[in-house]
Protein backbone atom coordinates (compact mmCIF):
# COMPACT_ATOMS: atom_id res chain seq x y z
CA UNK A 1 0.00 0.00 0.00
CA UNK A 2 1.32 3.44 -0.87
CA UNK A 3 2.40 5.45 2.15
CA UNK A 4 4.68 8.30 3.10
CA UNK A 5 6.47 8.67 6.37
CA UNK A 6 8.49 11.63 7.53
CA UNK A 7 10.55 11.26 10.67
CA UNK A 8 11.99 14.41 12.23
CA UNK A 9 12.35 15.81 8.75
CA UNK A 10 14.10 19.16 8.69
CA UNK A 11 14.79 21.24 5.63
CA UNK A 12 17.44 23.85 6.17
CA UNK A 13 18.51 26.21 3.44
CA UNK A 14 21.70 28.16 3.57
CA UNK A 15 21.19 31.47 1.91
CA UNK A 16 24.56 32.57 0.71
CA UNK A 17 24.57 36.22 -0.08
CA UNK A 18 26.54 37.38 -3.07
CA UNK A 19 29.60 37.97 -0.95
CA UNK A 20 29.92 34.57 0.60
CA UNK A 21 28.59 32.66 -2.37
CA UNK A 22 31.83 32.75 -4.25
CA UNK A 23 35.10 30.95 -4.20
CA UNK A 24 36.91 34.17 -3.47
CA UNK A 25 35.22 34.50 -0.13
CA UNK A 26 35.42 30.85 0.67
CA UNK A 27 39.14 30.98 0.08
CA UNK A 28 39.55 34.24 1.95
CA UNK A 29 37.52 32.95 4.83
CA UNK A 30 39.70 29.91 5.23
CA UNK A 31 43.05 31.23 4.27
CA UNK A 32 42.76 34.76 5.52
CA UNK A 33 41.69 33.91 9.03
CA UNK A 34 38.85 35.23 11.07
CA UNK A 35 37.11 38.30 9.83
CA UNK A 36 34.12 38.55 12.07
CA UNK A 37 32.29 35.37 12.88
CA UNK A 38 32.42 32.55 10.44
CA UNK A 39 28.74 32.62 9.67
CA UNK A 40 28.47 36.35 9.25
CA UNK A 41 27.47 36.13 5.62
CA UNK A 42 25.48 32.99 5.92
CA UNK A 43 21.86 32.98 6.87
CA UNK A 44 20.18 29.69 7.46
CA UNK A 45 16.51 29.35 6.90
CA UNK A 46 14.72 26.44 8.42
CA UNK A 47 11.85 25.86 6.06
CA UNK A 48 10.71 22.75 7.91
CA UNK A 49 11.55 21.74 11.45
CA UNK A 50 11.28 18.24 12.89
CA UNK A 51 8.25 17.26 10.90
CA UNK A 52 6.73 13.91 11.79
CA UNK A 53 4.00 12.85 9.47
CA UNK A 54 2.58 9.56 8.36
CA UNK A 55 0.28 9.43 5.35
CA UNK A 56 -1.57 6.25 4.55
CA UNK A 57 -3.89 5.01 1.90
CA UNK A 58 -7.22 6.81 2.13
CA UNK A 59 -5.72 10.02 3.51
CA UNK A 60 -6.96 13.20 1.88
CA UNK A 61 -4.81 15.82 3.53
CA UNK A 62 -5.36 19.55 3.42
CA UNK A 63 -2.15 21.44 4.09
CA UNK A 64 -2.89 24.83 5.55
CA UNK A 65 -0.89 27.71 6.95
CA UNK A 66 0.13 31.25 6.17
CA UNK A 67 2.47 32.25 3.38
CA UNK A 68 5.95 31.00 4.16
CA UNK A 69 4.70 28.43 6.68
CA UNK A 70 6.43 25.68 4.68
CA UNK A 71 3.56 24.22 2.65
CA UNK A 72 5.35 24.12 -0.69
CA UNK A 73 8.58 22.91 0.88
CA UNK A 74 6.65 20.11 2.56
CA UNK A 75 5.09 19.17 -0.78
CA UNK A 76 8.54 19.02 -2.34
CA UNK A 77 9.77 16.77 0.44
CA UNK A 78 6.73 14.54 -0.03
CA UNK A 79 7.48 14.34 -3.76
CA UNK A 80 11.04 13.24 -3.06
CA UNK A 81 12.57 16.22 -4.86
CA UNK A 82 13.95 17.60 -1.60
CA UNK A 83 15.70 15.10 0.57
CA UNK A 84 15.48 16.37 4.16
CA UNK A 85 18.74 17.89 5.41
CA UNK A 86 18.22 15.89 8.59
CA UNK A 87 15.69 13.24 9.47
CA UNK A 88 14.18 10.84 7.00
CA UNK A 89 11.51 10.68 4.34
CA UNK A 90 10.30 7.30 3.15
CA UNK A 91 8.08 7.50 0.10
CA UNK A 92 6.35 4.40 -1.13
CA UNK A 93 4.23 4.65 -4.26
CA UNK A 94 4.11 6.53 -7.51
CA UNK A 95 3.92 10.24 -6.75
CA UNK A 96 2.60 12.85 -9.10
CA UNK A 97 3.24 16.44 -8.15
CA UNK A 98 0.97 18.83 -9.92
CA UNK A 99 2.97 21.80 -8.66
CA UNK A 100 4.09 22.96 -12.08
CA UNK A 101 1.82 21.49 -14.73
CA UNK A 102 3.97 22.63 -17.65
CA UNK A 103 7.23 21.23 -16.28
CA UNK A 104 9.64 20.19 -19.01
CA UNK A 105 7.42 21.22 -21.90
CA UNK A 106 9.33 22.54 -24.87
CA UNK A 107 7.79 25.43 -26.78
CA UNK A 108 9.50 24.51 -30.01
CA UNK A 109 7.98 21.04 -30.02
CA UNK A 110 4.48 20.26 -31.23
CA UNK A 111 1.77 19.35 -28.77
CA UNK A 112 2.09 15.73 -29.79
CA UNK A 113 5.86 15.68 -29.21
CA UNK A 114 5.37 17.35 -25.85
CA UNK A 115 2.98 14.61 -24.80
CA UNK A 116 5.66 12.03 -25.62
CA UNK A 117 8.31 14.07 -23.78
CA UNK A 118 6.21 14.28 -20.64
CA UNK A 119 5.25 10.63 -20.92
CA UNK A 120 8.93 9.72 -20.93
CA UNK A 121 9.40 11.72 -17.72
CA UNK A 122 6.75 9.51 -16.17
CA UNK A 123 8.91 6.52 -17.01
CA UNK A 124 6.95 5.36 -20.04
CA UNK A 125 8.50 3.94 -23.19
CA UNK A 126 8.13 5.92 -26.42
CA UNK A 127 5.37 3.58 -27.57
CA UNK A 128 3.46 3.85 -24.28
CA UNK A 129 3.87 7.62 -24.33
CA UNK A 130 2.53 7.85 -27.87
CA UNK A 131 -0.49 5.80 -26.88
CA UNK A 132 -1.51 8.64 -24.52
CA UNK A 133 -1.95 11.03 -27.43
CA UNK A 134 -5.50 10.17 -28.62
CA UNK A 135 -7.01 10.46 -25.14
CA UNK A 136 -5.24 13.76 -24.38
CA UNK A 137 -6.15 15.09 -27.83
CA UNK A 138 -9.78 14.38 -27.20
CA UNK A 139 -9.74 15.83 -23.72
CA UNK A 140 -7.82 19.02 -24.56
CA UNK A 141 -9.89 19.68 -27.71
CA UNK A 142 -6.76 21.01 -29.43
CA UNK A 143 -7.50 19.23 -32.70
CA UNK A 144 -5.01 20.05 -35.43
CA UNK A 145 -3.13 22.39 -33.09
CA UNK A 146 -1.57 19.25 -31.67
CA UNK A 147 0.68 19.15 -34.73
CA UNK A 148 2.02 22.70 -34.57
CA UNK A 149 4.72 24.01 -32.20
CA UNK A 150 3.50 24.88 -28.73
CA UNK A 151 4.80 28.45 -29.03
CA UNK A 152 1.84 29.20 -31.29
CA UNK A 153 -0.60 28.25 -28.53
CA UNK A 154 -2.53 30.77 -26.48
CA UNK A 155 -1.87 30.52 -22.75
CA UNK A 156 -5.22 28.83 -22.29
CA UNK A 157 -4.35 26.22 -24.89
CA UNK A 158 -0.98 25.59 -23.30
CA UNK A 159 -2.69 25.10 -19.97
CA UNK A 160 -5.21 22.67 -21.47
CA UNK A 161 -2.41 20.58 -22.88
CA UNK A 162 -0.30 20.77 -19.71
CA UNK A 163 -3.27 19.81 -17.58
CA UNK A 164 -4.20 16.99 -19.96
CA UNK A 165 -0.70 15.49 -19.87
CA UNK A 166 -0.23 15.96 -16.16
CA UNK A 167 -3.42 14.07 -15.41
CA UNK A 168 -3.15 11.37 -18.07
CA UNK A 169 -1.55 8.71 -15.91
CA UNK A 170 -3.10 7.66 -12.63
CA UNK A 171 -0.65 8.07 -9.71
CA UNK A 172 -0.87 6.54 -6.23
CA UNK A 173 -0.12 9.80 -4.50
CA UNK A 174 -1.15 13.26 -5.71
CA UNK A 175 0.46 16.46 -4.49
CA UNK A 176 -1.20 19.72 -5.33
CA UNK A 177 -0.46 23.35 -4.57
CA UNK A 178 -3.87 25.06 -4.67
CA UNK A 179 -6.73 23.64 -6.69
CA UNK A 180 -6.20 23.83 -10.40
CA UNK A 181 -8.57 25.87 -12.48
CA UNK A 182 -8.22 25.79 -16.22
CA UNK A 183 -9.89 27.43 -19.13
CA UNK A 184 -13.33 28.70 -19.93
CA UNK A 185 -16.47 27.60 -18.10
CA UNK A 186 -17.21 24.56 -20.22
CA UNK A 187 -13.65 23.30 -20.05
CA UNK A 188 -13.30 24.05 -16.35
CA UNK A 189 -16.25 21.71 -15.68
CA UNK A 190 -14.61 19.00 -17.79
CA UNK A 191 -11.30 19.50 -16.01
CA UNK A 192 -13.00 19.29 -12.65
CA UNK A 193 -14.57 15.94 -13.56
CA UNK A 194 -11.21 14.65 -14.69
CA UNK A 195 -9.44 15.72 -11.54
CA UNK A 196 -12.20 14.39 -9.30
CA UNK A 197 -11.81 11.01 -10.94
CA UNK A 198 -8.04 11.19 -10.51
CA UNK A 199 -8.50 12.06 -6.81
CA UNK A 200 -10.96 9.23 -6.26
CA UNK A 201 -8.59 6.65 -7.68
CA UNK A 202 -5.51 7.93 -5.87
CA UNK A 203 -4.53 6.41 -2.54
CA UNK A 204 -3.24 9.61 -1.03
CA UNK A 205 -4.01 13.23 -1.82
CA UNK A 206 -2.19 16.21 -0.36
CA UNK A 207 -3.65 19.60 -1.18
CA UNK A 208 -1.93 22.74 0.01
CA UNK A 209 -4.47 25.51 -0.03
CA UNK A 210 -5.54 28.84 1.35
CA UNK A 211 -9.10 28.05 0.43
CA UNK A 212 -10.85 26.49 3.41
CA UNK A 213 -13.75 25.55 1.16
CA UNK A 214 -11.48 23.47 -1.05
CA UNK A 215 -9.97 21.78 2.00
CA UNK A 216 -13.44 21.01 3.41
CA UNK A 217 -14.58 19.70 0.05
CA UNK A 218 -11.68 17.40 -0.79
CA UNK A 219 -10.01 16.48 2.46
CA UNK A 220 -10.68 14.27 5.44
CA UNK A 221 -7.62 15.36 7.37
CA UNK A 222 -5.89 18.69 7.80
CA UNK A 223 -2.37 19.61 8.78
CA UNK A 224 -1.63 23.10 10.00
CA UNK A 225 1.88 24.43 9.51
CA UNK A 226 3.33 27.40 11.30
CA UNK A 227 6.93 28.51 10.79
CA UNK A 228 7.92 25.14 9.42
CA UNK A 229 6.40 23.07 12.21
CA UNK A 230 3.24 21.03 12.31
CA UNK A 231 1.08 22.65 14.98
CA UNK A 232 -2.11 20.71 14.40
CA UNK A 233 -3.02 17.50 12.64
CA UNK A 234 -6.40 15.83 12.64
CA UNK A 235 -9.95 15.97 11.28
CA UNK A 236 -10.54 19.01 9.09
CA UNK A 237 -13.01 20.84 11.30
CA UNK A 238 -10.89 20.44 14.43
CA UNK A 239 -7.81 21.81 12.74
CA UNK A 240 -9.63 24.70 11.08
CA UNK A 241 -10.76 25.79 14.52
CA UNK A 242 -7.11 26.22 15.51
CA UNK A 243 -6.54 28.83 12.82
CA UNK B 1 30.57 19.39 7.22
CA UNK B 2 29.83 15.77 7.88
CA UNK B 3 31.65 12.97 6.20
CA UNK B 4 30.69 10.79 3.32
CA UNK B 5 28.55 7.97 4.64
CA UNK B 6 27.90 4.56 3.25
CA UNK B 7 24.24 5.39 2.59
CA UNK B 8 25.29 8.40 0.54
CA UNK B 9 27.48 6.19 -1.62
CA UNK B 10 24.66 3.66 -2.04
CA UNK B 11 22.15 6.29 -3.11
CA UNK B 12 24.70 7.80 -5.50
CA UNK B 13 25.23 4.42 -7.14
CA UNK B 14 21.48 3.99 -7.29
CA UNK B 15 21.30 7.41 -8.97
CA UNK B 16 23.86 6.26 -11.57
CA UNK B 17 21.94 3.08 -12.29
CA UNK B 18 18.56 4.76 -12.59
CA UNK B 19 19.98 7.72 -14.46
CA UNK B 20 21.51 5.55 -17.11
CA UNK B 21 18.43 3.37 -17.47
CA UNK B 22 16.24 6.45 -17.98
CA UNK B 23 17.98 6.97 -21.32
CA UNK B 24 14.82 8.21 -23.01
CA UNK B 25 14.77 11.32 -20.84
CA UNK B 26 18.35 12.38 -21.44
CA UNK B 27 18.16 11.50 -25.08
CA UNK B 28 15.11 13.73 -25.63
CA UNK B 29 16.52 16.54 -23.48
CA UNK B 30 19.88 16.44 -25.27
CA UNK B 31 18.48 16.59 -28.78
CA UNK B 32 15.86 19.09 -27.61
CA UNK B 33 18.68 21.45 -26.57
CA UNK B 34 20.12 21.37 -30.08
CA UNK B 35 16.72 21.77 -31.68
CA UNK B 36 15.90 24.77 -29.49
CA UNK B 37 19.16 26.51 -30.30
CA UNK B 38 18.52 26.36 -34.05
CA UNK B 39 14.74 26.50 -34.02
CA UNK B 40 13.10 28.34 -36.88
CA UNK B 41 16.30 28.88 -38.83
CA UNK B 42 16.25 27.58 -42.36
CA UNK B 43 19.45 25.57 -42.15
CA UNK B 44 18.59 24.47 -38.63
CA UNK B 45 21.27 22.47 -36.85
CA UNK B 46 23.43 22.46 -40.00
CA UNK B 47 24.53 25.89 -38.92
CA UNK B 48 26.78 23.93 -36.59
CA UNK B 49 28.50 22.33 -39.58
CA UNK B 50 28.59 25.52 -41.56
CA UNK B 51 30.13 27.69 -38.85
CA UNK B 52 32.70 25.01 -38.16
CA UNK B 53 33.59 24.82 -41.87
CA UNK B 54 33.98 28.61 -42.05
CA UNK B 55 36.21 28.72 -39.01
CA UNK B 56 38.39 25.82 -40.12
CA UNK B 57 38.92 27.28 -43.60
CA UNK B 58 39.74 30.76 -42.30
CA UNK B 59 42.05 29.73 -39.45
CA UNK B 60 43.54 26.89 -41.49
CA UNK B 61 44.60 29.10 -44.37
CA UNK B 62 45.84 32.02 -42.26
CA UNK B 63 47.81 29.88 -39.82
CA UNK B 64 49.27 27.80 -42.65
CA UNK B 65 50.80 31.05 -43.88
CA UNK B 66 51.86 32.19 -40.40
CA UNK B 67 53.58 28.94 -39.51
CA UNK B 68 54.79 28.38 -43.05
CA UNK B 69 53.04 25.01 -43.36
CA UNK B 70 51.88 23.25 -46.55
CA UNK B 71 48.13 23.88 -46.68
CA UNK B 72 47.35 20.41 -48.03
CA UNK B 73 48.44 18.89 -44.73
CA UNK B 74 47.70 21.79 -42.46
CA UNK B 75 44.03 22.29 -43.29
CA UNK B 76 43.13 18.65 -42.49
CA UNK B 77 45.21 19.01 -39.31
CA UNK B 78 43.27 22.07 -38.15
CA UNK B 79 39.95 20.52 -39.20
CA UNK B 80 40.46 17.31 -37.20
CA UNK B 81 41.86 19.16 -34.18
CA UNK B 82 39.27 21.86 -34.06
CA UNK B 83 36.33 19.47 -34.43
CA UNK B 84 37.61 17.40 -31.51
CA UNK B 85 38.50 20.49 -29.48
CA UNK B 86 34.94 21.80 -29.92
CA UNK B 87 33.67 18.57 -28.40
CA UNK B 88 36.08 18.77 -25.45
CA UNK B 89 35.53 22.46 -24.73
CA UNK B 90 31.76 22.07 -25.15
CA UNK B 91 31.73 19.28 -22.60
CA UNK B 92 33.71 21.35 -20.11
CA UNK B 93 31.74 24.59 -20.42
CA UNK B 94 28.35 22.85 -20.52
CA UNK B 95 29.32 20.89 -17.41
CA UNK B 96 29.02 24.10 -15.41
CA UNK B 97 25.28 24.27 -16.00
CA UNK B 98 24.51 20.55 -15.58
CA UNK B 99 22.29 21.15 -12.54
CA UNK B 100 21.78 24.93 -12.66
CA UNK B 101 19.94 24.49 -15.94
CA UNK B 102 17.85 21.61 -14.59
CA UNK B 103 16.35 23.54 -11.67
CA UNK B 104 12.72 23.29 -12.78
CA UNK B 105 12.98 19.50 -13.03
CA UNK B 106 14.99 18.98 -9.89
CA UNK B 107 12.71 21.08 -7.71
CA UNK B 108 9.61 19.16 -8.70
CA UNK B 109 10.56 15.56 -9.41
CA UNK B 110 12.88 13.08 -7.71
CA UNK B 111 14.66 12.41 -11.01
CA UNK B 112 18.08 10.75 -10.90
CA UNK B 113 20.62 13.56 -11.17
CA UNK B 114 22.86 11.55 -13.47
CA UNK B 115 20.21 12.10 -16.15
CA UNK B 116 21.37 15.69 -16.48
CA UNK B 117 25.03 14.75 -16.83
CA UNK B 118 24.09 12.40 -19.64
CA UNK B 119 22.09 15.17 -21.26
CA UNK B 120 25.33 17.18 -21.56
CA UNK B 121 27.01 14.20 -23.22
CA UNK B 122 24.17 13.74 -25.73
CA UNK B 123 24.02 17.45 -26.55
CA UNK B 124 27.74 17.62 -27.31
CA UNK B 125 27.80 14.32 -29.13
CA UNK B 126 25.05 15.53 -31.47
CA UNK B 127 27.06 18.68 -32.19
CA UNK B 128 30.14 16.54 -32.78
CA UNK B 129 28.21 14.36 -35.24
CA UNK B 130 27.38 17.48 -37.24
CA UNK B 131 30.95 18.73 -37.18
CA UNK B 132 32.62 15.47 -38.10
CA UNK B 133 31.01 15.71 -41.57
CA UNK B 134 33.51 18.33 -42.64
CA UNK B 135 36.54 16.12 -41.96
CA UNK B 136 36.09 13.76 -44.94
CA UNK B 137 35.20 16.77 -47.10
CA UNK B 138 38.40 18.61 -46.18
CA UNK B 139 40.40 15.42 -46.70
CA UNK B 140 38.98 14.84 -50.16
CA UNK B 141 39.37 18.47 -51.25
CA UNK B 142 42.99 18.49 -50.04
CA UNK B 143 43.68 15.16 -51.73
CA UNK B 144 44.44 13.29 -48.49
CA UNK B 145 43.22 9.74 -48.07
CA UNK B 146 42.12 8.22 -44.80
CA UNK B 147 44.27 5.49 -43.34
CA UNK B 148 43.35 2.49 -41.21
CA UNK B 149 44.37 4.33 -38.06
CA UNK B 150 40.99 6.03 -37.85
CA UNK B 151 39.70 2.79 -36.36
CA UNK B 152 41.42 3.96 -33.16
CA UNK B 153 39.41 7.19 -33.04
CA UNK B 154 36.24 5.69 -31.47
CA UNK B 155 38.34 4.45 -28.56
CA UNK B 156 39.67 7.96 -27.97
CA UNK B 157 36.15 9.29 -28.28
CA UNK B 158 34.97 6.91 -25.56
CA UNK B 159 37.70 8.25 -23.27
CA UNK B 160 36.67 11.84 -23.97
CA UNK B 161 33.01 11.08 -23.27
CA UNK B 162 33.77 9.15 -20.09
CA UNK B 163 35.93 11.98 -18.80
CA UNK B 164 33.18 14.38 -19.90
CA UNK B 165 30.62 12.50 -17.82
CA UNK B 166 32.72 12.80 -14.67
CA UNK B 167 33.45 16.45 -15.45
CA UNK B 168 29.71 17.10 -15.77
CA UNK B 169 29.19 15.68 -12.28
CA UNK B 170 32.19 17.47 -10.79
CA UNK B 171 31.69 20.91 -12.30
CA UNK B 172 27.92 20.49 -12.13
CA UNK B 173 28.01 20.17 -8.34
CA UNK B 174 30.70 22.81 -7.78
CA UNK B 175 29.15 25.38 -10.10
CA UNK B 176 25.71 24.98 -8.52
CA UNK B 177 27.27 25.96 -5.21
CA UNK B 178 29.86 28.52 -6.36
CA UNK B 179 28.32 30.73 -8.99
CA UNK B 180 31.60 32.41 -9.94
CA UNK B 181 33.03 29.15 -11.11
CA UNK B 182 31.30 29.06 -14.53
CA UNK B 183 33.02 32.34 -15.45
CA UNK B 184 36.38 31.05 -14.24
CA UNK B 185 35.97 27.83 -16.22
CA UNK B 186 35.02 29.73 -19.35
CA UNK B 187 38.13 31.85 -19.12
CA UNK B 188 40.36 28.87 -18.49
CA UNK B 189 38.94 27.03 -21.49
CA UNK B 190 39.79 30.02 -23.66
CA UNK B 191 43.35 30.01 -22.36
CA UNK B 192 43.65 26.27 -22.88
CA UNK B 193 42.64 26.73 -26.51
CA UNK B 194 45.77 28.79 -27.08
CA UNK B 195 48.21 26.64 -25.14
CA UNK B 196 47.04 23.39 -26.73
CA UNK B 197 48.30 22.43 -30.20
CA UNK B 198 45.00 22.83 -32.00
CA UNK B 199 45.60 25.51 -34.61
CA UNK B 200 49.38 25.38 -34.37
CA UNK B 201 51.63 22.38 -35.02
CA UNK B 202 52.92 20.68 -31.86
CA UNK B 203 56.43 20.48 -33.33
CA UNK B 204 57.07 24.21 -33.14
CA UNK B 205 57.36 24.13 -29.34
CA UNK B 206 59.53 21.02 -29.23
CA UNK B 207 62.81 21.69 -27.47
CA UNK B 208 61.65 25.08 -26.20
CA UNK B 209 58.41 24.55 -24.35
CA UNK B 210 57.51 20.95 -25.06
CA UNK B 211 56.04 20.60 -21.58
CA UNK B 212 52.93 22.57 -22.54
CA UNK B 213 52.10 19.74 -24.90
CA UNK B 214 53.48 16.81 -22.91
CA UNK B 215 51.86 17.69 -19.59
CA UNK B 216 48.63 19.01 -21.01
CA UNK B 217 45.74 16.59 -20.44
CA UNK B 218 43.65 18.47 -23.00
CA UNK B 219 46.32 17.82 -25.62
CA UNK B 220 46.33 14.15 -24.63
CA UNK B 221 42.57 13.76 -25.05
CA UNK B 222 42.76 15.70 -28.30
CA UNK B 223 45.47 13.44 -29.69
CA UNK B 224 43.63 10.21 -28.88
CA UNK B 225 40.87 11.24 -31.28
CA UNK B 226 42.41 13.56 -33.85
CA UNK B 227 45.70 11.77 -34.53
CA UNK B 228 43.99 8.56 -35.73
CA UNK B 229 41.79 10.67 -38.02
CA UNK B 230 44.95 12.22 -39.49
CA UNK B 231 46.49 8.83 -40.20
CA UNK B 232 48.87 8.73 -37.22
CA UNK B 233 49.06 6.53 -34.16
CA UNK B 234 48.61 8.62 -31.02
CA UNK B 235 51.65 8.35 -28.73
CA UNK B 236 51.32 5.92 -25.85
CA UNK B 237 51.93 8.80 -23.46
CA UNK B 238 48.72 10.45 -24.70
CA UNK B 239 46.70 7.34 -23.88
CA UNK B 240 48.33 7.06 -20.47
CA UNK B 241 47.64 10.68 -19.62
CA UNK B 242 44.04 10.54 -20.91
CA UNK B 243 43.30 7.36 -18.96
CA UNK B 244 45.05 8.74 -15.87
CA UNK B 245 43.07 11.98 -16.04
CA UNK B 246 39.82 10.04 -16.42
CA UNK B 247 40.63 7.93 -13.35
CA UNK B 248 41.46 11.05 -11.32
CA UNK B 249 38.26 12.76 -12.42
CA UNK B 250 36.27 9.67 -11.41
CA UNK B 251 38.06 9.47 -8.07
CA UNK B 252 37.18 13.08 -7.26
CA UNK B 253 33.76 13.43 -8.84
CA UNK B 254 32.09 10.25 -7.55
CA UNK B 255 32.68 10.90 -3.82
CA UNK B 256 31.88 14.60 -4.27
CA UNK B 257 28.65 13.78 -6.07
CA UNK B 258 27.73 11.16 -3.46
CA UNK B 259 28.35 13.62 -0.62
CA UNK B 260 26.42 16.56 -2.07
CA UNK B 261 23.87 14.87 -4.36
CA UNK B 262 20.98 15.57 -1.99
CA UNK B 263 22.13 19.16 -1.37
CA UNK B 264 22.26 20.22 -5.01
CA UNK B 265 18.58 21.05 -5.16
CA UNK B 266 18.93 23.35 -2.13
CA UNK B 267 21.49 25.43 -4.00
CA UNK B 268 19.39 26.01 -7.10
Amino acid sequence: MPAIELRDATVEFSIYNSRSRSIRNDLLRRVGGRIGTEDRDRVTVQALRDVNLRLESGDRVGLIGHNGAGKTTLLRVLSGAYEPSSGAAVIDGRVSSLLDLAMGMDHELTGRQNIVLRGVFLGLTFRQARSLVPEIAEFSELGSYLDVPMRTYSSGMTLRLAFGVSTAVQPDIILLDEMISVGDTAFAEKAKQRIDLLFDRAHILVLASHSMDAVRQYCNRAVLLREGRIVADGPVDDVLREL
Amino acid sequence: MSALSKEMMTSALCDFREGLSNWRIWWLLGIGDIRQRYARSRLGQFWITLSMATFVCAIGSVFALLFDQPIRQFLPYVAANFVVWTLISGLVTDSCTTFIQADTYLRQEPLPKTVFAMRIIVRNLVTFAHNIIIIPIVFIVMGQWPSGTWLLAPFGLMLVLLAGFFTALLLGVLCARFRDLPQIVQNLVQVVFFITPIVWPADIVRGRAGFIVDFNPFAAFLQTVSEPLLGNYPPLSAYLMACGTTVILAAISIPLFARFRARIVYWL
